[in-house]
């Protein structure tokens, strides 16, 4: 037998006679049924102040525009903020390129010590003040990870209110290989738990939001 | 099994509760994560709402076991992901072992697991000849001083900032600039960054495994999950039967509680979810993926009294609420998983005649089960581990022969009555302020622990006392 069989057998031993898999299904359902859920409420009445709010509280700092069109000189003002070199790595997106860059410096490419990606986000969650990204040809997930400041662009109209939303989502559509939540900065408090940023993955996370959406209630 | 030693239960709690200095990191940390943990359930009026939820969903799994197995192995395939089946531990690490040498692997880069560490991982590696980096901070340094986790979320809780400013300055090159933990950290960063680029295979557990999508979802907060199963060739998944969820939801259902338990945070910094290796035209990621799928003893909990243990989703907050753990430690423990939830498994993976002084050092005061966001009845489940080691006869004759005697007396009223008149004078006189710190014979008790000292008179005596005094 193998160590399959085994552990199968040994399982439906324990369990006795198992129901059909229709019923299975229907009693996982039921636990999800959004009158028996409990989440935390959201913090504000509309998604992108939920969401902005949540997302402060951790440490991201957040920078709110107009338009794409605003992007270039929402970055400039970051960079310059931090004292960073005009040149950083960009996600390899049509939408991205599309841009007028002016006096700065984007370049495809990660290097392991990069001082600054920016990249796209496929959504926001506002319960969390989370950003969403997928693996894929246009996005290399290294550049989330490696350089020390993380901008992410994050469109208000795909914010989502609750992480269940963003489950529904992701259950609707193929299923990358690797989908990442992203909730403030990287941190640790592995050292007698004081807390410090920047451990592995970025130690700064700057979102710009751009308000492409009416702001109806969520 | 890799405990830090092997002395017996009783001498290691002795030599920890001698020790200042473990006492000093154990009070910073797990006072913290009390702190914080009944801030954020404070945050969420729901919590309690959230924890039926919780534990619903995790007997609907293990209710269900082999049909949600099974759905997972089909989709994790379907994603291009290699599944295996091990049994035990033994058959885990070989499983993982073969992957790394056909694979020509020199050098892994795992990111914290304790189910690694259950199976033996870190020796099995180094017994194949392969370089283990651990990439979790806390784990980087344990790995440093050559020991085992003493926390199940903070691995090196143990350690003072003092302690791993000694280790990082002989393990790192160039060692630190300063000994704040800023510092220490960025120097972390720069020790490990060419490492993670340049392993030939990540290794990492999974807090959920996602039924209907075939994903593994792991939760860190440093980023060095991403950072281990990426830029290798080859992502090794190790993971418990008992980690299925059914959907995506599900798993986020089950997020909420562990977070808030772990750290008192809401969500991890990051949640991410591998589904498979590279796609045709992705960016990056590894060639290979494979996922061990381990038993290990939980097929044997799920046939016995233990069954409720498997709801665990191993955050931590049994030991942090427990008085015992924030006394000795959990290298005391002697097992891969310390506290409460430990005292539970450690008898199911080492065999309860090795452990049985574990379930024995409960004092059942039932805080572990209050805070376990799954509703785990700790306390019961300890109690079940004594009287089997009873009816196995696995305690010692000493204690078996006090308690035979006990009995006889409490079989007899009348004699049990003029024992206690009789005993409890006697015991008076050891008595200091309301507590006694001494006492001979006994010291097994009073070494580390005060007894109030009894009234002068039995509850019996004082009883027919004050019903006389109503006539
Ligand atoms: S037993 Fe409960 S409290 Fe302890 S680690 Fe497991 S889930 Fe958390």
């Amino acid at each position: 037998m193998t160590a399959r069989d085994r552990i199968l057998s040994a399982i439906r031993t324990a369990l006795g006679p198992g129901k059909p898999p229709a019923q299975i299904a229907a009693e996982a359902a039921a636990l999800l049924d959004p009158a028996g859920i409990a989440r935390p409420h959201l913090v504000a009445p509309v998604l992108p102040d939920a969401f902005a709010l949540k997302a402060t509280a951790l440490g991201t700092t957040i920078d709110r525009v107009a338009s794409m069109a605003d992007l270039p000189q929402a970055m400039a003002r970051y960079l310059d903020a931090h004292g960073l070199p005009p040149r950083f790595a960009m996600q390899p997106a049509p939408e991205l390129a599309a841009l007028d860059w002016q006096g700065l410096a984007p370049h495809q490419g990660t290097a392991p010590d990069e001082p600054t990606a920016l990249g796209l986000a496929l959504c926001g969650i506002a319960e969390s003040g989370s950003l969403v990204i997928h693996s894929g040809p246009d996005n290399p997930i290294l550049m989330s990870f490696l350089p020390l400041h993380h901008v992410a662009v994050l469109r208000e109209s795909t914010l989502l209110p609750y992480l269940e939303d963003y489950a529904a989502r992701l259950s609707a559509q193929a299923v990358p290989r690797n989908a990442i939540l992203i909730t403030g900065p990287s941190g640790t408090t592995d050292i007698e738990g004081s807390y410090v940023r920047g451990a592995h993955g970025p130690g700064f996370l700057h979102v710009i939001l751009i308000a492409d959406a009416g702001t109806e209630p969520g | 099994m890799n405990a830090p030693s092997k002395a017996p239960f009783k001498a290691r709690a002795k030599a920890a509760l001698a020790d200042p200095v473990l006492k000093t990191a154990i009070d910073r940390t797990t006072g913290n994560a009390e702190r914080k943990r009944a801030a954020a359930v404070a945050a969420f009026p729901e919590f309690e709402a959230a924890r039926a939820r919780g534990k619903a969903i995790k007997d609907h799994v293990v209710a269900h076991l082999d049909h949600y197995l099974e759905m997972f192995e089909r989709n994790a395939a379907a994603r291009g992901a290699q599944v295996h089946w091990a049994a035990d531990d033994a058959e885990a690490r070989a499983i993982v072992t073969r992957i790394c040498l056909a694979a020509d692997a020199r050098l892994v880069t795992r990111a914290k697991s304790m189910l690694g560490e259950e199976i033996g991982l870190p020796h099995a590696l180094a017994d194949a000849g392969i370089e283990r980096v651990e990439t979790d901070l806390a784990e980087h340094i344990i790995q440093l001083a050559g020991e085992a986790p003493s926390h199940i979320i903070w691995p090196a809780m143990h350690r003072t900032r003092e302690q791993v400013a000694e280790l990082f300055k002989t393990g790192h090159h160039p060692p630190p600039a300063a000994e704040d933990p800023a510092t220490m950290v960025q120097s972390a960063r720069t020790q490990l960054r060419t490492k993670f680029l340049s392993a030939d295979i990540g290794i990492s557990g999974a807090n959920f495994l996602v039924a209907d999508t075939g994903a593994t979802c792991t939760v860190t907060n440093e980023g060095n999950a991403e950072l281990t199963t990426t830029p290798p060739r080859i992502h090794i998944v190790t993971a418990g039967i008992e980690k299925l969820v059914p959907s995506t939801a599900h798993a986020f259902a089950l997020l909420r509680l562990l977070v808030r338990s772990a750290t008192g945070g809401e969500m991890t910094q990051y949640t991410t979810f591998h589904a498979g290796p590279k796609r045709p035209g992705d960016a990056d990621g590894p060639e290979e993926m494979h996922i061990v799928l381990v038993d290990n003893g939980r097929t044997k909990m799920l046939a016995d009294e233990f069954r409720e243990m498997l709801r665990c989703i191993r955050c931590g907050a049994c030991m942090n609420h427990c008085v015992v753990y924030r006394q000795i430690g959990g290298h005391a423990y002697g097992g891969t998983y310390p506290g409460p939830m430990g005292s539970v498994l450690t008898p199911v993976l080492d065999g309860l005649a090795a452990s049985r002084d574990l379930p024995n050092a409960c004092t059942m005061n039932g805080r572990c089960a209050e805070v376990c966001p799954v509703g785990i009845p700790l306390p019961t489940l300890l109690r079940a581990w004594r009287r089997r080691s009873w009816r196995e006869g696995l305690e010692p004759g000493s204690i078996r022969t006090g308690i035979g005697l006990w009995a006889q007396l409490a079989r007899r009223p009348r004699l049990y009555r003029l024992a206690t008149r009789i005993g409890l004078p006697l015991l008076r006189l050891f008595g200091r302020g309301g507590w006694i710190s001494r006492l001979p014979l006994a010291g097994g008790w009073t070494d580390h622990r005060d007894l109030p000292r009894p009234a002068a008179q039995s509850f019996m005596d004082q009883y027919r006392a004050q019903q006389k005094g109503r006539k």
